[in-house]
């Protein structure tokens, strides 16, 4: 818990993450987000409850258990005035590396986050994409436990966005944790395994996309467009387990499931087998921003 | 290596890369510190006025003449060059040259005015692009003058009381008297008595006191420039004690003052041949100085909210310090409440003690004022510390 003043930023926030797992802190600006990962890396003392990474505490006094996480801010985080090589260097010092390691690592990151051609320019010459992938690569130099993000993809151009989310899609399957913040739905669904929705300092839910999604009654929607014996065809879709209602309309069905993507082939069979014929099929599965709005009340991003 | 230690040495690299520390450290203090003795130096000392006066003696009778010879021992002191005209045509054109910046006239008829008791009238002409030597030659005048006008009044005075007419006889009596009103013109050599830096000393010294204020603050300001650049939260991510930063910050700007005096003291004394007195001695003032100069700039970066917040607040202080301290002018010597309100500042306390060293004097006669300016130092250091330190263990 976290109060400034009379402001409560964050109350009752509990995560546990586990190793190669990316879990997602989703919620809209002024949530809450950036000071709980403030504790979660020592930068803020919290006013209860305690934070352990890797089985060490975390303080704001002791650094102890700080090099076993890697932090990624929201802003830019980097010199401008030292070229890519030499930030990632300081900050490899900070974290113990020093030597022929140093430079090894320095030289992978560069790599990693496309950057090796230009590790001589100054950071103020890069694009804005380029600094923000600098800003990313410090973070993992050290090869930490624990990386954090704090909404890493603000103000980044589309192609540099996609960049850096397939960079951290592949940080898990280096058995790597990884909290990743964001007020972007999509981010979330892509990259993240759990999710916590948090608003006003406070956790709303927590789970997969699919335990969040159920948690609220968010049903699969299937739009199957055809022609001939709809109505036979609806109500044989009814009949199916997992369907849990089927209307039709003007060469139209519509269909509501638990999990559409698991019986298509049978609804579109039985669909065809009632007398119908399929001219087109539309699949909208429950997203996050329907959960949080069902949560809330508001949307993610207003 | 320490990660206070990392953090100076990446500091120190930025702050080479952005050339303002190197401007405002060295290249500031060393021009203006020149320019300030070439203007002001020797009035100082009175030596090397430059006044090049010339003398228009018409009258050429006993009064003209003691005037004349009061020029000439000036002139033998080196305080002025004189020059001796048969006419004023020849003044004129020796002002119109500019091989003098004014001459004295004595018209003819001067001493016939003075034995007739009206008042003695010298003329001062001078160059309107000399108006300082103009103004000291007309002061020349106007003192002979007093004088003379004194001397009337006592023969007029004798006269009355030994109940006789004033006459020339009367009065060429009383001139083998001693003067009344003498003009004695003397250099001093001050400095051999009273302890008193010179003026290129002077003016290095106060320079570079000054500016160290202004340097120092690059190191420190460092910190809340981190914090609005977003870095200050990787340093405190890191696995590195807090206070490392703060203490990286401080050596930076004890680094920077110590080479941008050290810098000063050698080119001043070999640019200007100022005197700092013996090394060690005014290695420890120099050590005592920056202390207290990171200090002071620490506690404004302390309560300071921005860079340009602490920036601001920091030039202010700086200023105010420095004049009160005597870095422009020797203040101490002004008397009244500023002559101890100066020593309320490191400055005063640090040109202090190099007066202390001057003429030959030993090292150990920097201590007094060494460790005055240490009591600066560590009370605001130890304040700045604290406050630095609450503020980054939120």
């Amino acid at each position: 818990m976290k109060t400034f003043g009379d402001l409560t930023a964050v109350d009752g926030v509990s995560l546990t993450i586990s190793a190669g797992e990316t879990f997602g802190l989703l919620g809209p600006n002024g949530a809450g987000k950036t000071t709980a990962i403030s504790m979660i890396c020592g930068l803020l003392r919290p006013d209860e409850g305690s934070v352990t990474v890797a089985g060490e505490p975390i303080t704001t006094t002791s650094t102890r258990g700080r090099s076993a996480i890697g932090l990624v801010p929201q802003d830019l985080a980097i010199y401008p005035d030292l070229t890519g090589e030499e930030n990632l260097k300081f900050f490899g010092r900070l974290y113990g590396m020093t030597g022929a390691p140093l430079a090894s690592r320095v030289g992978e990151v560069l790599d990693l986050v496309g950057l090796a051609e230009r590790k001589d320019d100054h950071s103020k010459e890069y694009s804005g994409g380029m600094k923000r992938r600098l800003n990313i690569g410090i973070g993992l130099l050290h090869k930490p436990q624990l990386l954090v993000l704090d909404e890493p993809t603000v103000g980044v151009d589309p192609q540099s966005r996609n960049a850096i989310l397939e960079s951290v899609e592949n940080l898990s399957t280096e058995g790597m944790a990884v909290l990743y913040t964001t007020h972007y739905m999509e981010e979330a669904e892509r990259l993240c395994d759990r999710v916590a929705i948090i608003d006003e300092g406070t956790v709303q839910a927590e789970g997969t996309r699919r335990e969040l999604v159920s948690l609220v009654g968010e049903k699969d929607r299937v739009a199957i467009s055809g022609t001939g014996n709809l109505v036979d065809a609806t109500e044989a879709l009814r009949r199916i387990p997992g369907v849990t209602d089927a209307s039709s309309s003007d060469q139209r069905i519509d269909v509501l499931a638990t999990d559409a993507s698991a019986i298509l082939p049978e609804l579109l069979a039985s669909v065809s087998s009632s007398g119908g014929s399929i001219t087109g099929v539309e699949v909208e599965e429950p997203n996050l921003e329907a959960v949080f709005l069902h949560l809330t009340g508001k949307a993610l991003r207003d | 290596m320490p990660a206070s230690l990392r953090i100076a040495g990446k500091d120190l690299r930025l702050r080479i890369r952005d050339r303002s520390a190197l401007i405002l450290g060295i290249l500031a203090p060393l021009v203006l510190s020149y320019i300030f003795f070439l203007v002001f130096g020797p009035a100082t000392t009175g030596q090397g006025l430059g006044l090049e006066f010339g003398v228009v003696d018409e009258d050429q009778s006993g009064i003209s003449t003691s005037f004349t010879s009061v020029l000439e021992s000036a002139a033998a002191e080196g305080i002025v060059e004189l020059s001796v005209f048969d006419d004023q045509a020849a003044a004129d054109g020796a002002l119109k040259e500019g091989d003098v910046d004014s001459y004295f006239l004595m018209p003819e008829g001067l001493e016939q005015a003075v034995f007739a008791n009206q008042p003695a009238i010298i003329e001062v002409v001078g160059d309107v692009d000399a108006p300082n030597s103009t103004q000291i030659a007309a002061s020349f005048a106007e003192r002979f003058s007093s004088g003379i006008a004194a001397s009337q009044l006592a023969v007029v005075t004798a006269a009355t009381v030994e109940g006789v007419q004033v006459t020339p006889d009367f009065i060429q009596s009383l001139s083998q008297q001693p003067s009344v009103a003498g003009m004695n013109y003397a250099l001093i050599d001050e400095t051999a008595t009273t302890k008193q830096l010179d003026a290129p000393t002077f003016f290095a010294a106060g320079m570079a006191v000054f500016f160290l204020f202004f340097t120092v603050q690059f190191g420190v300001t460092g910190l809340l420039e981190e914090d609005r650049d977003g870095t200050l939260a990787r340093l405190m991510a890191a696995p590195i004690p807090r206070v490392s930063v703060v203490a990286g910050k401080a050596i930076v700007s004890f680094l920077l003052g110590i080479i941008s005096i050290s810098v000063l003291v050698v080119a001043t004394t070999f640019l200007m041949d100022a005197t700092w007195g013996a090394p060690l001695g005014v290695a420890l003032l120099v050590i005592a100085g920056v202390l207290a100069a990171v200090g002071i700039m620490g506690l404004v970066a302390s309560v300071a909210k921005t860079p340009e917040g602490s920036g601001n607040l920091g030039s202010i202080i700086a200023v105010v310090l420095g004049m009160l301290g005597g870095t422009f002018f020797p203040i101490a010597s002004s008397g009244g409440i500023l002559a101890s309100l100066t020593y309320l500042t490191p400055h005063a306390w640090f040109m202090r003690g190099l007066a202390d060293l001057s003429s030959a004097s030993p090292w150990t006669d920097a201590l007094p004022a060494t460790g005055a300016i240490m009591v600066f130092a560590v009370v605001t250091g130890s304040l700045a510390f604290l406050l630095l330190r609450r503020r980054l263990q939120k």
